[in-house]
């Protein structure tokens, strides 16, 4: 697949594996900015955060459920929480879901809208906010917990897909929020919020290609997205799209269509910080007695070089 | 009870794949599926380049990666120390394969021939259909399981027996006295990537 990287370049875990890092991540985020607005008194934005949450998280586990090789056997995955990133995902994302849903029913749907309860709804939105902080920061535990791979296996790649997944949470919200027609000034007062988030996420971003850089073990890794065969999306879709593109609108403090593009762009730009990031990552190559040894080539094609058989 | 590891002198392999071809032959592994590999490696500058061959599978590691990372506990060690994957529990979520430092598992999603695609299976292609599925399955992991049927017909493991050089040794590491342990001592023998903390039992005599 990839010999510029010398190493073991992973190429299991690809686009499914990547949404559902961002579905999970977003959705989180969504709920996060929905009760956050909840708080503040912003009841149509809170209901869209919250409404919108926990079936982006939901869509992203059934494409983790798809990239599984027997779906038959999905339930068991949470046997192993002591020590599998995977099964104690699982849970946090199921008790984020769960919560989330019950919060959606009682005061989200419809008429359901009820006063009396403030106290009640503000507590559940609460939990389900700690467990969609869960969610967030595991989506990079789970890749940090790899420990063959050093690309991922960093405090920072948390930290990364944490303040991206809020910032790609709030650009939902605004973006169903302009789709909506909520209130402008507090979709302008979102967007200002996710100028601070795509600031702090750049700066992380870097931070943790300038570290991967350093490092020998990960160098090639950070060359393979800064200048290699990822070097394309990377700029365009993490850089551009997903970065400088909605820092530039959401300044500008459009409203309307051009917010909805900005929050479509950095959607994008998350979507593809995940995949780059996976798609980075690489074991290093084995060595013994001073030599260095490269993996044979693991094509995705069986037989590249065998043609068709004579007709018999 | 046995500890079973495996030795392999770097200075008698001489790179040929004959441990690959008999670890396919034993285990109908599909294609693209090494359980038993041999990379190749290369040190100096022209005119003085040595290569160097380097065979590996699967180390069944006393701390192994795999092990760590599956969350439904399909892959385990059994108490010979012999790192297995229960293919009716696992669920192919391929963690284990970001956890395993030496690339030492795959997946194939289906079952898939050597020769090109449309043609009618023959016979052996068939029952080696049924065997791979069988033993370990499509869309879940698989590896190196130091041959568990044969050594259950108290043969070693194919890749040693058809090694032409007589590079690889299996043996019980538990036992001091065996041939396994006494090269391992006696002529320096190492593991690959120890700062990985999985403690593998395959380990290799230096070429030199
Ligand atoms: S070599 Fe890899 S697959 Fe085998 S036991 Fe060690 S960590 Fe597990
Ligand atoms: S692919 Fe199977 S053996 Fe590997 S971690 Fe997942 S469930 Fe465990
Ligand atoms: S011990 Fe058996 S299964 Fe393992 S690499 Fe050798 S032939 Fe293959």
């Amino acid at each position: 697949m990839n010999s510029k990287l010398h190493g073991l370049v992973q190429t299991e875990w690809r686009w499914l594996i990547a949404i559902y890092l961002f579905l999970a991540g977003a959705g989180g985020g969504a709920h996060i900015t929905g009760v956050v607005a909840d708080f503040m008194g912003w009841t149509q934005l809170a209901n869209i955060g919250i409404g919108l949450g926990w079936p982006c998280v939901l869509i992203g586990c059934l494409c983790l459920i798809g990239d599984l090789g027997t779906a038959r056997n999905a339930w068991r995955v949470a046997r192993k929480p002591d020590t599998s990133w995977i099964a104690r995902g699982t849970i946090i994302i199921s008790i984020f879901m769960i919560v989330a849903f019950i919060h959606t029913v009682l005061w989200v749907w419809p008429g359901t809208m009820a006063g009396p309860e403030v106290g009640a709804r503000h507590l559940v939105g609460v939990i389900g906010a700690f467990f969609a902080f869960g969610t967030m920061v595991y989506t990079g535990l789970l890749l940090g917990d790899a420990i063959p791979i050093p690309f991922w296996n960093t405090t920072l790649l948390p930290i990364l897909f944490f303040v991206s997944a809020l910032s790609t949470g709030v650009m939902a919200v605004v973006l169903v929020g302009v789709i909506a027609a909520a209130d402008q000034a507090h979709l302008l007062t979102l967007g200002r919020v996710d100028i601070v988030l795509i600031v702090i996420e750049a700066l992380v971003l870097a931070a943790y290609l300038h570290g991967s850089y350093r490092v020998p073990n990960t160098r090639m890794a950070a060359e393979h997205l800064l200048k290699g065969e990822l070097a394309a999306m990377f700029w365009m879709g993490v850089a551009v799209c997903g970065l400088a593109v909605p820092l530039v609108i959401d300044a500008v403090g459009l409203h309307g269509a051009g917010a909805a593009a900005a929050s479509i762009l950095g959607l994008i730009g998350g979507l593809c910080l995940r995949y780059v990031v996976l798609a980075g990552g690489a074991m290093y190559p084995m060595a013994a007695a001073g030599f260095e040894f490269r993996p044979i080539k693991r094509s995705k094609d069986p037989m590249p070089a065998i043609g068709k058989m004579p007709p018999s | 009870m046995a500890r079973y590891g495996m030795v392999i002198d770097l200075k008698r392999c001489y790179g040929c794949y004959a441990c690959s071809m008999a670890c396919k032959v034993a285990n109908h592994t599909p294609p693209n599926v090494f359980w038993s590999r041999v990379l190749k490696g290369e040190s100096g500058t022209f005119p003085n380049v040595v290569r160097q061959a380097l065979p590996v599978l699967c180390f069944h590691c006393e701390d192994p990666g795999c092990v760590k990372v599956c969350p439904t506990k399909a892959t385990y060690a059994n108490d010979d120390g012999v790192v297995v994957i229960d293919k009716e529990v696992c669920v192919g979520c391929k963690y284990c394969m970001m956890g395993c430092p030496y690339g030492a598992r795959y997946t194939v999603p289906e079952w898939k021939s050597y020769f090109p695609e449309g043609l009618p299976l023959s016979e052996l292609e068939q029952f080696q259909k049924e065997a791979w599925e069988e033993k370990s399955g499509c869309g879940v992991a698989t590896k190196c399981d130091f041959c568990t049927e044969r050594r259950e017909d108290g043969k070693e493991p194919s890749c040693v027996t058809a090694c032409p050089a007589d590079a690889r040794i299996f043996g019980d590491l538990d036992n001091p006295d065996s041939e396994a342990s006494q090269r391992i001592k006696r002529d320096r023998g190492f593991v690959l990537k120890p700062e990985q903390g999985t403690k593998p039992k395959v380990y290799y005599l230096p070429p030199r």
